[in-house]
């Protein structure tokens, strides 16, 4: 998700968050739908290539995001290979793993195509039918938004945390880091809730 | 803009701020003092952060503590620290974060992000990862994300303490320039609290001295040379 979306003007990034959610997951279900045979896999893998390549990020651009993504995943599907192809034999092996690489490529076009304030909107909108049960869907949809922005700046800190311990002549630790960390950490979430506040976001 | 008289402010039971009687009505504000004064305690009752215990407060018409809508309207914080600022993924996202809650539609909303963007220089900069940016361009963004909603008075807590002396000066450019905001800026930055109208002088959670800026920097310096 911290990959971002790719700018374009395609149909899918046209289309509304919501409808795309839907056909995306529609086509998600169908790819993992299909049987578990050597047929599955060119079917799975050109279903997602063709969806990169016409999704408006140009097909250039479309085939070397594929690429990208597929990069990205690629332990995900050693493992997945790996287990299948132990158990399962070579063809369901094969099969399934595409299936698995195809849905993931798929879902994988939601953050692509979709910018972080319209993902925002749409899920806050998903959310109003819990606002009965007292979830506050905007609170919800930017705790979440929140959280996953925190990732790279909570991997910042612990590197400093690292870097400080070094500069002190320690080798760096994870118990003895544990709690510089996380005082840090607090501290990061403070400021950002005094800057939330500031920006009149409750 | 700003009023106040015998506040006095707490942190648990520790005051930081007591006895504070301030009237600034100058377009820009330097707020100076050692670490520890009261300076950043406050800039943030001033921006309605911390609640007073004590004495009478107005910003820009509005009492923090009893109309925190209307100040948030009003009055936009920056703080020393970008990355505690920046909390959407993008350049421009984290800019329409701060037109939420005046739940504009979209087309304007990215109307104004897109003006705001363009005036603070980021436009090239619209759909890069936020948290990738350099150290600068943060503040910047965190700028960004303050003025896009115009506000009437922006607070700053030492916006240039991580900057380099290029970017410093840039960051102040644009805290300075004349838009049609008041600024009150705490600073470490004397160079920065010069260029501005008026000072203010902490110590120990007191005022000390304000007024004319070159008046109260040059006490600053003459104490610090003491």
């Amino acid at each position: 998700m911290l990959s971002l979306s790719r700018p374009g003007t395609g149909w899918l990034h046209r289309m509304p968050t919501g409808p795309k959610l839907v056909a995306l997951s529609l086509a998600t279900i169908a790819l993992a739908a299909l049987p578990s045979s050597w047929a599955s896999v060119p079917v799975a893998l050109g279903a997602a290539a063709i969806l990169y390549a016409v999704a408006g990020m140009g097909a250039v651009a479309g085939v070397r995001e594929l690429g990208r993504q597929v990069w990205g995943l690629r332990w995900l599907l050693a493992v997945t290979a790996a287990g299948q192809l132990l158990f399962l034999g070579s063809e369901a092996a094969a099969a399934n793993t595409a299936r698995v690489a195809a849905a993931l490529l798929v879902v994988g076009l939601v953050p692509l195509t979709t910018p972080v304030a319209a993902m925002l909107d749409a899920l806050e909108r998903g959310l109003r039918v819990l606002r009965p049960v007292g979830v506050d869907p905007a609170r919800a949809a930017l705790l979440w938004t929140v959280a996953l922005t925190t990732i790279p700046v909570l991997a910042r800190l612990a590197a400093e945390v690292r870097d400080a311990q070094r500069a002190r002549g320690l080798r760096p630790s994870f118990v003895r880091g544990a709690v510089p960390f996380l005082v840090v950490a607090l501290r990061h979430a403070d400021d950002v809730g005094d800057a939330l506040a500031a920006r009149g976001i409750r | 803009m700003i009023r106040c008289d015998d506040l006095a402010v707490r942190l648990g039971d520790r005051p930081v701020l007591h006895g504070v009687t301030l009237d600034l009505d100058a377009r820009t504000t330097a707020v100076i003092g050692d670490n520890g004064s009261g300076k950043s305690s406050f800039a943030r009752v001033v921006a309605g952060l911390v609640r007073r215990s004590a004495g009478e407060l107005s910003v820009c018409g509005v009492d923090p503590d009893r109309d925190a809508t209307a100040l948030r309207r009003r009055v936009a914080l920056v703080l020393s620290n970008p990355d505690a600022q920046i909390v959407m993924p993008t350049v421009s996202d984290d800019v329409a974060l701060s037109l939420k809650p005046l739940r504009l539609a979209r087309a304007e909303r990215d109307r104004r992000v897109c003006i705001a963007l363009e005036r603070f220089g980021l436009s090239a900069l619209a759909d890069r990862p936020a948290h990738d940016l350099s150290g600068g361009q943060k503040q910047l963004l965190a700028l960004c994300g303050a003025f896009v909603r115009a506000p009437d008075l922006v607070v700053a807590d030492e916006p240039t303490a991580y900057l380099d002396a290029r970017n410093a000066r840039i960051v102040a450019d644009h805290l300075l320039a004349e838009t049609g905001h008041a600024l009150v800026v705490v600073t470490h930055d004397l160079a920065l609290a010069r260029r501005c109208e008026g000072a203010v002088l902490f110590d120990d959670g007191r005022v000390v001295a304000s007024g004319a800026a070159a008046d109260v920097v040059g006490a600053y310096e003459a104490a610090l040379a003491c």
